[in-house]
């Protein structure tokens, strides 16, 4: 015997867990856990809870015939509120429902507003605990006159509840009545689950099994035996009568045909209820869940099949008199900050047929419970006052895109030459650009020294098409790999980089909105600057030019873009300028992170590493997009000075990190940047980082390095470019 | 970061672009397929230990941007490597016939003992291949170069292939055909013990290849 009083033994989470189980464990497809998967037990607030609208994967609901479940209780463990005690008086039972092999294997089982499973998992069994919503709290029962009804969706409003409630023990037999176990206590909002096991004379493979969130809790099946004796578990409470008249109803609705064999007074079920009849979940059970039960499909099923209220052989009927004393109160709370209340389970009483709890156990449980409350409405106001804060600062941010794009517009952009480089402006600009007007920014700020018009983009862009068409004509021009400017194997490369472009972003890849727009931005800068070429990295920049501007002023972006003197340098690969900009970014390196710039130095870690990646795809490829942008302000600001005080920033962020890695591991670390890096730290970091040295500017720093000749680039420079 | 391990090697990952030499990183290192990896600009690293015959090696790996633009920076980082493998594309004839090129620079440029595994990536796409294993491996035995054909995307064949090069240059040390203690061999000893044998002046001669870890 599996199923039993387990409910002083069970801790708040578990019960959660059996809760969540009730609905998984039966099922063997992904099973939409929206109304069932209830709200958090005890307290935590609610919206950690995960999402209940989701579907767990079928490996987390698979039927699982072991009674302890303890993978599935581990599995939502994590729902579980931390520190949270037993449940000490509560009293639990479960169904235990069990397919023996081969018995049922293909039935579907239905749980309504929940999702379809098919009896998968139930081939090696299935096992329902219900102590999350078949349980029964005596105190609180007796001490309202509606009838208690747990359940395990959440009933918006406790009016609502009620009204279901009553409606359901109003109903006659030919509504959808259910067996019916509720709770009434008024503060804790229940969830409620509905199963209808209908069953179904001669239909061998159970079909459906409905989980009616909107009903009150309803179970019922055929052979629930809700006779007197079951009146034992409700103890002497007058409301039992209400109750048992409701579980009374529930289960001949539930089980008409055991009804019209046995007791012949319910009308015909609905058109409904005989579909579900036919395929009714009851049939299911008294079929082949419950191997300790023979295949009975008359009214001696009835008296002594399955237990509702908890796994009883047959025989044993006076053994059921065990109901689950632990309602599951799952419960929504709403947006004030009290924790839920869970007097009702977990400062019960046990049920009268229990062993009293000692006064000593009763204490320690009220001590637990109150800790409980205490923890949970501590972290529910810290939660409260996070997001609040978060929800704030959101708020704050958006209004100030909202001022600073009002300003750009109205202001500065009428009047861009000369207020660009007015403090005000630059420091608006610092902030990072307002997204709506940062590819106009950009465009502005970069220029158009080469005076390419959208038509002269068109020319080259026919001219591009023009080629790839007689590329794909003749096949791979691309063989003469060496012939000094690969512009051939471009076209392929093209081809092969776009797909690799922000690839998770998916718009750049075949298919996507902006494929063709990169294909064509970078086949027409292949023809348009045939000496450069597609070079690497390159895509990277035209994809975010793409993402802020139109067509033909991303080309024309990228094209002046590109044709600054630094990217010249780098994408035409001249070594001996790169050096010099290696150099130049060593001597702020060593001035702003000495003790990093030593580090790197005796790992023979040189900025060619690093720097040709971060250089070549102005940092698009290594951060995430948004922080990229940001940069890009920052560059389409300050040049190309920016582009290595970012560098220097990102090495300022990790520098701790950094410090305690060997060369390879800082390499490693620096080729693939953590993907989280946050904007507002870095660009602290960058902000602390100057751009002086001896007094000297960036510029002032490269120049001098330019006038020095190679020497100097080969004393400071990357000794790895030195070939 | 203490990492105990025998040896260590610089190994090298070259071939044309788009060969899927990052990939082949990533599922050596990772196990696992990278389906949305970039084009490596540059260099990019890659670290494992391994062990083979009864010793423990690190792999330091070198994983280099395949663009032609690329190659006089790539080439480099070739200086005193011990192993690397050569990928070529099975469904791109034209990455193989650039292996002769990239064979010339890795002779050339790394240790002159430097051993080679030719790798066909992307065996997994056989419906498209457009270089047979038969050539492939005749050219692989011309060149006195192991060769397997590799998946990065199934993981066939890709930590054999590191493996068997590592093995190779450990049968080369116990043979004494290579001498780690050579500058440039591309090869250290793990070992702290053993590292402070080697000269002093040694060690202050090694600038890139030799990383102190």
């Amino acid at each position: 015997v599996v199923a039993g009083i387990r409910g002083h033994l069970t801790t708040w989470g578990n019960v959660r867990t059996l809760d969540v189980k009730t609905a998984g464990t039966v099922t063997g497809e992904p099973v939409s856990m929206r109304e069932t998967a209830v709200s958090q037990v005890g307290a935590g607030p609610l919206d950690a809870l995960p999402l209940v609208d989701g579907v767990l994967p079928r490996d987390q609901v698979a039927g699982n015939p072991q009674p302890g479940n303890d993978a599935m209780k581990a599995e939502f463990a994590s729902w579980e509120n931390p520190g949270v005690g037993k449940c000490p008086s509560s009293c639990c039972t479960e169904l235990e429902m069990k397919i023996p092999n081969g018995d049922v294997n293909c039935g579907e089982f239905q749980i309504h507003r929940e999702g379809t499973f098919t009896g998968e998992a139930l081939d090696k069994g299935v096992r329902v605990g219900n102590r999350g919503y078949l349980v029964i709290n005596r105190r609180t029962i007796s001490g309202t006159s509606s009838i208690p009804v747990y359940s395990v969706r959440e009933p918006w409003n406790a009016v609502e509840r009620h009204q279901e409630v009553r409606s359901t023990s109003d109903l006659g037999p030919e509504t959808i009545s259910k067996l019916s176990i509720a709770n009434v206590n008024e503060e804790v909002s229940n969830q409620e689950i509905d199963v209808d096991f209908s069953d179904g004379v001669g239909v061998a493979r159970p079909r459906t099994l409905r989980t009616n969130p909107g009903q009150a809790v309803s179970l019922s099946c055929d052979s629930t035996p809700l006779n007197d004796e079951n009146a034992g578990y409700f103890v002497d409470d007058g409301d039992m009568d209400v109750i048992m008249n409701s579980l009374e109803l529930g289960r001949r609705q539930s089980a008409p045909d055991k009804l019209q064999e046995s007791e012949r007074a319910d009308p015909e079920p609905s058109a409904e209820q005989t579909v579900i009849k036919r395929h009714g979940f009851a049939d299911f059970l008294t079929r082949s869940l419950f191997s300790w039960k023979p295949k009975e499909s008359n009214s001696t099923a009835a008296a002594s099949g399955w237990r509702l209220f908890g796994k009883i052989p047959p025989k044993d009927n006076s053994g059921d008199s065990r109901i689950p004393q632990q309602p599951e109160p799952v419960r929504r709370k709403n947006l004030d900050f009290e924790p839920l209340s869970t007097t009702g389970l977990i400062l019960e009483d046990r049920p009268a047929n229990l062993p009293a709890k000692s006064e000593e156990e009763a204490q320690r449980h009220r001590q637990q419970y109150n800790e409980m409350m205490a923890g949970a409405k501590r972290r529910e106001l810290k939660e409260a006052q996070r997001k609040k804060k978060q929800m704030k600062e959101r708020h704050r941010q958006e209004e100030s895109i909202a001022r600073a794009v009002v300003v750009w517009n109205t202001e500065i952009l009428p009047n861009w030459e000369n207020m660009r480089n007015t403090r005000r402006v630059r420091e608006l600009w610092w902030q990072g650009l307002p997204p709506s007007i940062r590819g106009k920014i950009w465009s502005l700020a970069i220029g158009n020294e080469l005076n390419i018009t959208p038509e002269l983009y068109e020319i080259f862009l026919s001219r591009a098409k023009e080629k790839w068409r007689s590329f794909n004509e003749t096949g791979s021009l691309s063989e003469n790999e060496d012939c000094g400017v690969d512009k051939e194997s471009s076209l392929d490369l093209i081809k092969l980089d776009i797909f690799r472009t922000f690839p998770s972003l998916y718009i750049f890849q075949k298919g996507g909105p902006y494929h063709d727009v990169l294909h064509n931005v970078l086949g027409a800068y292949t023809c348009y600057r045939p000496d450069v070429g597609y070079v690497q990295g390159m895509s990277f920049i035209a994809a975010v030019l793409i993402l802020n501007l139109e067509e033909a002023d991303a080309f024309i972006a990228f094209a002046n873009l590109l044709n600054k003197p630094c990217q010249m340098a780098f994408f035409r690969v001249d070594h001996d300028l790169m050096l010099k900009y290696f150099a130049a970014f060593e001597v702020f390196f060593e001035e702003n992170l000495p003790k990093l710039f030593q580090h790197f130095h005796s790992n023979s870690l040189t900025p060619d590493f690093y720097l040709i990646d971060w250089i070549f795809t102005l940092y698009s490829k290594p951060l995430p997009l948004d922080v990229a942008c940001r940069v890009w302000d920052l560059f389409c600001r300050d040049g190309e000075e920016a582009l290595f005080r970012t560098a220097l920033g990102i090495l300022r962020l990790y520098q701790d990190v950094l410090l305690q890695m060997d060369f390879i591991h800082s390499a490693q670390f620096l080729s693939r940047l953590p993907q989280n890096t946050p904007a507002h730290t870095l660009f602290t970091c960058i902000a602390n980082t100057h751009m002086l040295s001896n007094n000297r500017r960036w510029n002032q720093v490269f120049s001098a390095l330019m006038k020095d000749g190679p020497k100097e680039a080969d004393k400071t420079g990357s000794p790895a470019l030195r070939s | 970061m203490s990492e105990t391990y025998d040896f260590l090697f610089k190994f090298l990952v070259i071939g044309n672009a788009g060969t899927g030499k990052s990939c082949l990183l990533h599922q050596f290192i990772e196990k696992k397929f990278k389906d949305d990896s970039n084009h490596t600009i540059g260099v990019e690293f890659g670290s494992k230990i391994i062990n083979v015959v009864n010793k423990f090696v690190k792999l330091q790996i070198w994983d280099t941007a395949g663009q032609e633009r690329f190659r006089s920076v790539t080439r480099s980082y070739y200086r005193g490597a011990a192993g690397a493998l050569l990928v070529y594309d099975i469904t791109s004839r034209e990455t193989y016939n650039a292996l002769t090129n990239w064979l010339t620079d890795a002779r050339m440029l790394a240790s002159q003992n430097i051993v080679i595994i030719l790798c066909g990536n992307k065996k997994d796409l056989d419906a498209d291949r457009e270089v047979t294993f038969l050539e492939a491996s005749r050219f692989a035995q011309e060149n006195e170069l192991m060769f397997l054909e590799t998946s990065a995307l199934t993981g066939e064949n890709v930590e054999e292939a590191f493996v068997q090069c590592a093995r190779k240059i450990l049968n080369k040390i116990e043979s004494g055909e290579l001498d780690p203690e050579r500058m440039g061999s591309g090869i250290q000893y793990g070992d702290a013990a053993l590292r402070q044998l080697r000269s002093p002046r040694r060690a202050q001669a090694e600038s890139v290849q030799e990383c102190g870890c």
